[in-house]
């Protein structure tokens, strides 16, 4: 059951499957998905799943165990084309908040004390391109229906889009927003990539990063920025690491000096 | 010119009747904080007592996106679904600048047919202002305007005395025509002679224009621009709420069954990351410094090279939007040596330390 | 509307024009060549270029991108392009075959001052695929051999592997009102017969340049311009007679997208041709 289609492969780490979710969301267009491709693996629409090769795989979640990895690789070596969808699978979520190894081990004691895991052994979590080249990369979480369909109906057509990444500020631009910075509040739109329609600055609630940090924020301003309005280290600190994953390890060390 | 005068409590049964003809936009308080163009369908909400709106009316000519083919294999389709009859009501003079510099620069070699199609079926009805401490129309030579309008509405104590611009706008009077009053006088004259005055010297701010094209020449390796390239979110803002930036993008977006695609054309910021990225990864101005370089040598300089004024209307919404204050006022003033209070200013102060 | 509206206002300047490749072979192992004719034969012998300029291609659902035309403006009806696959309009060029269909508009840009060039001696150098917009040059000046003086052509590339139209190029070294050097940086074959090193050793092989009277024109990888700039003025060229070709992000071709704009020029109107005072007195060009 081929018939010349792309062989398609959507897979889930470790996550809130969200983004699996989201693509079956897409009510309207999914006969048409469906048709257009061949599906070889969905473990959240199908029970028939197979591992041969594919064209292009879609992968969401984070990488959290040994098994995963195994699992990541061989996704790899069967696929053409790779791409990460969603904030786990780009950055590592919010999973991959804790970035210092050392941290990692103490709270994976204090929560799961010394039991041993017999089913695989688990691993400080992390984004899927830690461990295999991405293609692509879907931020969002979870995903945009627009984004999704956008990118899918290019990979199908055998042309990414275009790679242009930006900040919810444009976005919010757009929707005719005062900038809530300007307002003192904490916002974090600049450092966040765009694509969830500015939805919290929308409603004068201040972006916190859900969809991972865009390429080329200017970190060390935004830093300064708050803390001249008077927000301590630590509190921005925090609202930087919670959906920044391990993207944002190095400027959040340099962080760390500073607060001592 | 032909002058007329309407009673203000007769405006709205003027702006009823016109906008049957065509869709009315005008400035709406979408909140406390804020003001928009919007199109108008309860003429309560107008607001004429607005500074300014977050976006320019260029948004109402070109929104952020808008398809510009529906293509398939055999033909490109051409989409003009943007382009409708229009009346853009209360907007000030720097933004009527803004517009004439539009339609320039749209025009000018190429036509480009979906920006100037937009603009041909679209009126303009000017509304005088009052500037606030972010106006800096005054030097940049646009707090007044004297033609490009179809009508102009300058505010007096309960009526207008209403500039009639083109013959268009005198269409538009004639279609209740008994509503204006032609004679303009003596008290009229006195009281606009004494608005005029004192409108002048409401400004509060004043910028040597003249000299910046050079400054911007002189100073091209100045560390200011290391400064604001530090400080720059690269968050497009300035761009985006300009009333003369024009950059866009354009992005194939094909259907997943046929061999077919909309072919879209969004607004584009050059003070984004990948604005000036080629295929293959190079990127031209990667440093935030040279993109800022970009913007302020468009607004300074460049237009004045070309068509003779500078692209700055000083309508100062990038003062208002900048969260770290990279605008024209700061930029300006600190390229004419002013010493100036900024984000930025107090960022390199920090950084350096 | 108080502006002047000088320009072409019925047809849709981003309209393209629906054209067939007729040919595509690959000249290395990341770059095609295409030649492609535009459908409506009346518009493609009247398609009208100059050298140096460059049209928009597009791919249904991929999208559109600027490129230099490698054929002479001597020769009409057929266009050629030297294209290498870097990005997403590439990558689904070269998935076509001959017979599809691709979308061409333009010409673009402001081109080489042919007027200007007719009668001098002309110094081409080409570095990889800096051949793409040169070999226009060297074809029209062959094609209108004697409306011009010494033609004199330096071609670099990194091994022979990846010189463009190689044969093309070795078989013009036959020609006597041609003087005509190739060179590689190293020859992993053991077959080249040509000068082993970068462009720019070629240089000394040049005899008898007279600067006033030669206009150079020079298209290559970013890295050679400052070594071969430099060969140049030793030689006294005019600065004003040192023309290069630039690439730049383009959306439109046409100076309204605003991505190629270089302080007030755009790539695309007041290029991409530009003199090396240009670039001296722009700054941001190289």
């Amino acid at each position: 059951m081929n018939n010349g289609k792309l062989k398609i492969g959507i897979y889930e780490l470790t996550g809130c499957a969200g983004d699996a979710l989201l693509i079956l969301d897409c009510e309207k267009e999914l006969l048409d998905i469906f048709k257009a491709v061949d599906i070889q693996s969905f473990l959240m629409a199908s029970s028939d799943n197979r591992d041969g090769k594919l064209d292009i795989a879609l992968v969401e979640g984070s990488v959290s165990t040994e098994r995963e990895i195994e699992e990541l690789k061989d996704i790899r070596e069967r696929a053409e084309i790779v791409i990460a969808i969603g904030l786990c699978a780009t950055v590592g979520g919010i999973q991959a908040r804790f970035t210092d190894p050392n941290e990692w081990k103490k709270k994976y004691k204090e929560v799961y004390g010394d039991i041993e895991m017999t089913h695989t052994k688990p691993v400080q979590s992390k984004p899927i391109d830690a461990y295999i080249k991405v293609d692509y990369y879907l931020p969002g979480c979870p995903i945009g229906k627009e984004q999704f369909l956008d990118l899918f109906t290019r990979a199908v057509k055998g042309t990414l889009p275009e790679r242009y990444p930006r900040p919810v500020c444009v976005t919010c631009k757009y929707n005719e927003n005062d900038c809530l910075l300007n307002k003192g509040i904490p916002c974090l739109g600049p450092l966040t990539a765009d694509g969830c329609g500015s939805i919290c600055p929308n409603h004068n609630v201040p972006c916190f990063g859900c969809w991972g940090p865009v390429e080329g924020a200017n970190l060390t301003s935004e830093y300064y920025l708050l803390k001249e309005k008077g927000f301590d280290i630590e509190s921005i600190k925090k609202r930087m690491a919670n959906y920044s994953g391990t993207k944002l390890i190095d400027f959040l060390k340099q962080f760390k000096k500073e607060s001592k | 010119m032909k002058i007329v005068k309407l009673k203000e409590a007769n405006l709205h049964s003027f702006l009823e009747e016109i906008s049957k003809e065509a869709d009315l936009w005008a400035p709406v308080k979408a909140a406390p904080d804020r003001y928009k163009f919007e199109f108008i369908q309860d003429l309560n909400k107008i607001d004429t007592d607005c500074t300014r709106t977050i976006l320019p009316p260029r948004k109402i000519l070109l929104p952020p996106s808008i398809n510009m083919f529906q293509a398939s294999e055999k033909e490109y389709k051409e989409d003009f679904s943007h382009v409708s009859k229009k009346i853009i009501f209360g907007i000030h003079p720097c933004d009527i600048h803004g517009i004439l510099i539009m339609d320039d620069f749209f025009s000018h070699e190429f036509y480009d047919p979906y920006y100037m199609e937009s603009r041909k079926n679209t009126l303009l009805l000017g509304h005088s202002c009052w500037p606030d401490e972010n106006c800096l129309c005054k030097s940049t030579r646009t707090h007044i305007i004297k033609e490009g309008y179809d009508l102009f509405f300058s505010k007096l104590k309960e009526r207008y005395i209403v500039w009639i611009g083109s013959s268009k706008g005198d269409d538009l009077i004639r279609t209740k025509a008994n509503l204006f009053e032609e004679d303009i006088s003596d008290k009229d004259i006195k009281e606009y002679a004494e608005w005029c005055d004192q409108r002048e010297k409401a400004f509060q701010t004043e910028i040597n224009f003249d000299a910046l094209g050079d400054l911007m020449e002189l100073m091209y390796n100045d560390p200011l621009w290391e400064e604001l390239g530090n400080a720059c979110l690269a968050c497009g803002s300035c761009s985006n709420v300009c009333p003369t930036c024009n950059c866009y993008n354009v992005a194939d977006r094909p259907a997943l069954e046929k061999k077919y695609s909309d072919i879209k054309r969004c607004w584009d910021a050059c003070t984004l990351e990948s604005y000036s990225e080629v295929a293959g990864g190079e990127n031209f101005r990667k440093k935030r410094a040279d993109r800022l370089k970009l913007f302020y040598t468009h607004k300074f300089q460049a237009y004045i090279s070309k068509y003779g004024k500078p692209a700055c209307v000083g309508c100062g919404r990038c003062v208002a939007t900048c969260p770290v204050d990279i605008n024209v006022k700061t930029v300006g003033k600190s390229l004419d040596g002013e010493k100036v209070d900024a984000f930025w200013k107090r960022l390199s102060k920090e950084v350096t330390k | 509307m108080n502006s002047e509206n000088k320009a072409n206002q019925t047809e849709n300047p981003f309209l393209p024009e629906p054209a067939r490749i007729v040919r595509t072979c690959h000249l290395t192992e990341d770059v095609k060549f295409f030649q492609v004719r535009i459908a409506d034969m009346e518009k493609a012998l009247s398609f009208r270029y100059r050298i140096g300029q460059f049209a928009m291609i597009s791919v249904l659902g991929a999208g559109e991108a600027p490129f230099s035309i490698s054929s002479t403006p001597s020769r009409p009806g057929l266009l050629e392009f030297c294209i290498r696959k870097t990005g997403l309009v590439t990558d689904a060029l070269f998935g076509l075959k001959e017979n599809d269909m691709i979308g061409i508009r333009g010409p673009y840009g402001n081109g080489f001052p042919v007027e200007q060039m007719k009668g001098k001696d002309i110094l081409i150098i080409m570095g990889g695929l800096g051949a793409a917009p040169l070999r226009s040059v060297l074809l029209y000046c062959l094609d209108n051999r004697d409306q011009f003086g010494r033609v004199i052509l330096l071609h670099g590339a990194k091994r022979p592997a990846e010189m463009l139209l190689i044969e093309e190029f070795l078989s013009l070294k036959e020609r006597e009102d041609l003087e005509c050097l190739l060179s590689v940086d190293q020859d992993d074959t053991g077959k080249w017969t040509e000068n082993i090193g970068v462009v720019t050793t070629l240089f000394p092989k040049i005899k008898n340049i007279n600067p006033s009277t030669t206009y150079s024109m020079v298209c290559g990888p970013p890295v050679m311009y400052k070594f071969v700039l430099n060969e140049l003025l030793k030689f006294n060229i005019p600065k004003d007679q040192i023309l290069m070709t630039l690439e730049r992000r383009m959306k439109c071709g046409i100076g309204k997208c605003g991505h190629c704009a270089i302080g007030y020029l755009y790539t695309c109107l007041d290029g991409p041709v530009f003199t090396y005072w240009d670039v001296i007195h722009m700054r941001e060009l190289i």
